[in-house]
């Protein structure tokens, strides 16, 4: 089937559904003010913002803190349109209701390439699927906080809610003092009137809840005074002296500790298990045998005084583990069985895109070049361990945990308590790194599943570090089969890719979301990105993917099937570069003729970088351009060899990732995400033998140092046009701009992650 | 067992006074001081980084036994409220932290490092910054420390 054929069928059944949606009344995502909670002197707007009495903005935040400053851009929308310092807006806990889901995520699913889903330029296609997933998911409303989403998701209802709030107070001053609205003044959270009168917030407050907004206008660009700004972090002040609380930071009263134990191999189940000789152990209070919970492995709980009794105590559990019942996975030979499906995918695979005839274009080629790309499975290792606290009284159930899924954490806590959703209580604490490993909530699961054992005592339920790294839902292995064919003057004639791994989206989705899993992998967008959607134009294309199921847990990574598939499509387009003779640089613009956002990123990162200027002897540079998340970004690194090793000494990266709203932020998440991609393409790899998992801790699972960390710049390209991902855009280009610079270093193409 | 923390005598309740328990678990369930950071247990990552003594010291293997009667510094007691430590300040002038779960231990090991050093080379923070940090804040680590240097060197 091809891509065309399931997005038009797959649009079909959404249609028939919205027939029913039609029926129902219209789902704005204002909400109704008595959406929020209100505590004395407090007022409610909407569903989004409540007015204290001393004139604070409180803004319900339904997006998880883990590093990539969305609180401080969220709270920054609503200050901007309420006309209030940023300091004035305290953020509260958002609930579960569907208007806090997250839209702009699952459009992030649709597999649109480019050329149809440029802003202002979309196909009627890429326009009817936009508006059906925006429907389906605004009914879903699942909160997550993924897929680099959260600005874009927020910036139309959050500035609204802000808009609807400030037309609300001013016309509230406008009724009380006979005064014409349009003479009204609204600064730093005062309404004023020339002819004297002044009130805050608070004081217009419970008058401003029954004004109707009248017109609500959004404000335009040229008056804003906080949007594009690098205002502050405002998590920060918090995270310098130890106050920030995180998940594992949570001390409800009384409470316990707990540490997990899974069988070392993936898959595998605790046999026989010796309570008695582990109750001795000291400080030692119960031992919980936990099933599996969210697709997550079965283990052992020690419930314990201290969270170092019971590590200690799991630690030393003796007993027997079962193997998994389909067999030992080995990532030698499932990367190996990889390679060779890689090799007939384009022709055995589902049909991300296609265009023109690929194979009679390639036999008329005056050049062809092959080649085979790998790469291997990968660890989240966010800073903080897994961990969840929960407690389980009197039918209530309480969980505070660093989760990007609360809604999802709600459902699985009350069916593992056996309560309705509506006796759990969620509190989500900030996520020490987050990377895609909090989407799922297995440990939630058993965070709530041991605290139902404790006498209505809360438990802290913890992962050591080697539980963690060896029980990942890990970013799937992958491997594509390029090959082109090139014209006689070098460009690219015909562009074929056969890739393969395991879906992503489908396993998440029978882990955390079962009533709605699907019983076909193949068209996992997820499996994809980054290879079907490719900038470069090329009159004959096939691109397609064969889903696996090796067995391997695998998950959402930072920039998910863009992680790797960057990798093969920006070293491959450098491969015909090379063998057209021709500059990195000026090969990759000659082909992004009517895709000018992208070749502006590109050219802005090379003129920055000084592309084509001579560096000193031993040193060189390596360019990657790369579409994620809907924004644009290029890099250029520059490289030597120390002790036989690649050392990186500065990265100049630019971005088109729309309208800007924090650019501070951009800077330190462009930052971060090199980082992380460097990361990968130099150390990162998770090896599974007889089942295990090799790596276990920092020292074998290698993160990027200080010391080997380079100077990294970042550019922003000005756009008008909404926002688009940020956190995750800027790790896809690091790998290949790496090797490719390498290759510019050493004239050795390495196709294979990690490059050493 | 009684602990000397951030300048006050503090007793370790009766379940996290075993002379072999890692002082990060003290610290963190015994005590409640959470700023202290589990990461590893292996000091490898330097997310419990604390002051035993000025020097800094990787909590999560250092036995309680071995810091009897020594003066312990955690990042709660770094700088005080209305007067922070310069490194926290120049943390909050570079907006340093992301996730901020590996800040504490960066912080320590960067006040212990300026505590010697009130003019540290690259090459000395490359040295003494061997701290994990997953979101990548390592460039801004590295501004924020010479701008803490230079506001001390201004101040003596």
């Amino acid at each position: 089937m091809k891509r065309r054929t399931l997005l038009l069928s797959g649009l079909g059944a959404a249609g028939a559904l919205l027939v029913g949606f039609g029926m129902l009344p219209p789902r704005g995502r204002l909400g109704s003010a008595n959406t929020l909670a209100l505590v004395a002197g407090e007022v409610g707007l909407n569903g989004w913002i409540k007015i204290a009495a001393d004139g604070a903005v409180l803004l319900a935040m339904n997006r998880s803190e883990m590093g990539q400053g969305v609180h401080t851009a969220l709270a920054q929308l609503v200050a901007e349109e309420l006309g209030v310092a940023l300091a004035r807006v305290r953020l509260i806990a958002a609930g579960h209701e569907s208007m806090y889901g997250n839209v702009a995520m699952f459009l992030g699913q649709l597999p649109l390439d480019p050329r149809s889903n440029e802003p202002g330029l979309e196909t009627t296609l890429a326009r009817l699927g936009t508006w059906t997933v925006s429907k389906l998911a605004r009914e879903l409303g699942i909160n997550a906080t993924g897929g680099s989403s959260s600005v874009a998701d927020a910036w139309g209802p959050l500035r609204w809610a802000a808009a609807t709030a400030r037309q609300q107070l001013l016309g509230a001053a406008s009724l009380r003092w006979k005064l014409p609205l349009a003479e009204l003044e609204l600064k730093d959270g005062m309404v004023s009137h020339p002819s004297g009168p002044r009130a805050h917030f608070g004081e217009l407050a419970q008058e401003a809840a029954l004004t109707p907004p009248g017109e609500v206008l959004l404000k335009p660009a040229a008056e804003w005074t906080l949007i594009g700004r690098p205002a502050p972090r405002q998590d920060l002040a918090a995270k310098i002296n130890g106050t920030a609380r995180f998940g594992i930071d949570m001390r409800p009263l009384g409470l316990l500790f707990a540490a997990v134990r899974h069988a070392p191999m993936l898959g595998g189940a605790p046999g026989a298990l010796p309570v008695n000789a582990t109750l001795q152990q000291p400080g030692v209070l119960r031992v919980v045998q936990l099933q599996p919970f969210a697709g997550g492995h079965a283990a052992v709980a020690v419930v314990a005084r201290t969270s170092w009794h019971a590590l200690r105590a799991a630690q030393a559990i003796e007993i027997e583990w079962q193997q998994r019942p389909a067999g030992k996975l080995d990532s030698a030979a499932i990367e190996a069985a990889l390679a060779e499906s890689a090799r007939t995918a384009a022709v055995e695979g589902f049909t991300f895109f296609s265009q023109g005839d690929a194979d009679q274009a390639l036999a008329g080629a005056a050049k062809t070049v092959e080649a085979l790309y790998e790469a291997p499975y990968l660890a989240h290792a966010a800073m903080e361990p897994i961990n969840c606290t929960a407690r389980v009284a009197g039918g209530a159930v309480e969980v505070w945990a660093p989760t990007q899924v609360p809604g999802l954490a709600r459902a699985l806590a009350a069916q593992v308590a056996g309560v309705a959703p509506e006796a759990v209580t969620v509190h989500v604490t900030y996520l020490g790194g987050g990377f895609g490993r909090r989407l799922d909530i297995d440990f939630i699961g058993q965070a709530v599943r041991v605290a139902m054992d404790t006498d209505g005592a809360p438990v802290q339920l913890l992962w050591s570090r080697e539980e963690d790294t060896t029980h990942d839902f890990y970013r799937p292995a992958g491997a594509a089969f390029m090959r082109a064919g090139l014209d006689a003057s070098g460009k690219p004639l015909s562009w074929t890719v056969g890739s393969a791994g395991d879906a992503i989206s489908p396993r998440w989705m029978e882990r955390v979301l079962p009533a709605l899993a699907g019983p076909i992998d193949a068209p996992d967008k997820t499996a994809s990105e980054g290879l079907f959607d490719q900038p470069y134009a090329v009159p004959h294309q096939r691109i397609a993917h064969r889903a696996t199921r090796s067995g391997v847990p695998v998950g959402f990574w930072r920039s998910v099937g863009h992680s790797h598939n960057a990798f093969f499509t920006e070293s491959f387009i450098d491969e015909l570069a090379q063998a057209a003779g021709a500059d990195p640089l000026a090969y990759r613009l000659s082909l992004l003729d009517d895709l000018p956002r992208h070749a502006a990123v590109l050219k802005l990162a090379a003129d920055k970088a000084g592309w084509g200027q001579a560096l000193p002897q031993g040193k060189a540079r390596g360019l990657a351009l790369h579409e994620s998340f809907g924004s644009i970004v290029a890099q250029v690194m520059e490289v030597s060899l120390e002790g036989g090793k690649p050392r990186v000494h500065r990265v100049v990266c630019a971005i088109d990732c729309g309208v800007v709203v924090n650019p501070g932020i951009v800077a330190q998440q462009m930052e971060g995400a090199v980082i992380f991609g460097l990361t990968a393409a130099l150390f990162g790899r998770i090896d599974i033998k007889a089942g295990v998992v090799q790596q276990r801790n920092f020292p074998d699972y290698q993160l990027l140092g200080l010391a080997q960390s380079p100077a990294i710049e970042t550019h922003i390209v000005p756009s008008t046009n909404p926002p688009s991902g940020v956190g995750e855009p800027g790790t896809p280009p690091a790998a290949p701009a790496l090797a490719n610079a390498l290759f510019a270093l050493t004239g050795t193409r390495q196709r294979k992650l990690p490059l050493v | 067992m009684d602990l000397k923390v951030n300048g006050q005598a503090r007793t370790l309740p009766e379940h996290a006074s075993d002379p072999a328990m890692p002082l990060l678990w003290a610290l963190r369930d015994g005590l409640n001081l959470t700023g202290t950071k589990f990461g590893c247990g292996v000091a490898a990552c330097g997310a419990c980084t604390v002051h035993v003594d000025g020097l800094a010291v990787r909590s999560c293997v250092t036995p309680l036994a071995s810091v009897q009667g020594k003066s312990i510094t955690t990042i709660e007691a770094l700088g005080q409220p209305d007067q922070p430590h310069a490194a926290q300040l120049a943390w909050l002038a570079e907006q340093v932290p992301q996730c901020g779960y590996c800040q504490s231990g960066m912080l320590m090991a960067a006040g212990a490092l300026l505590a010697k050093n009130r003019n540290p080379s690259d090459a000395d923070i490359d040295a003494a910054i061997t701290n994990l940090c997953r979101c990548g804040t390592y460039p801004r680590v590295r501004a924020a420390i010479k701008r803490a240097a230079n506001t001390m060197s201004l101040k003596k």
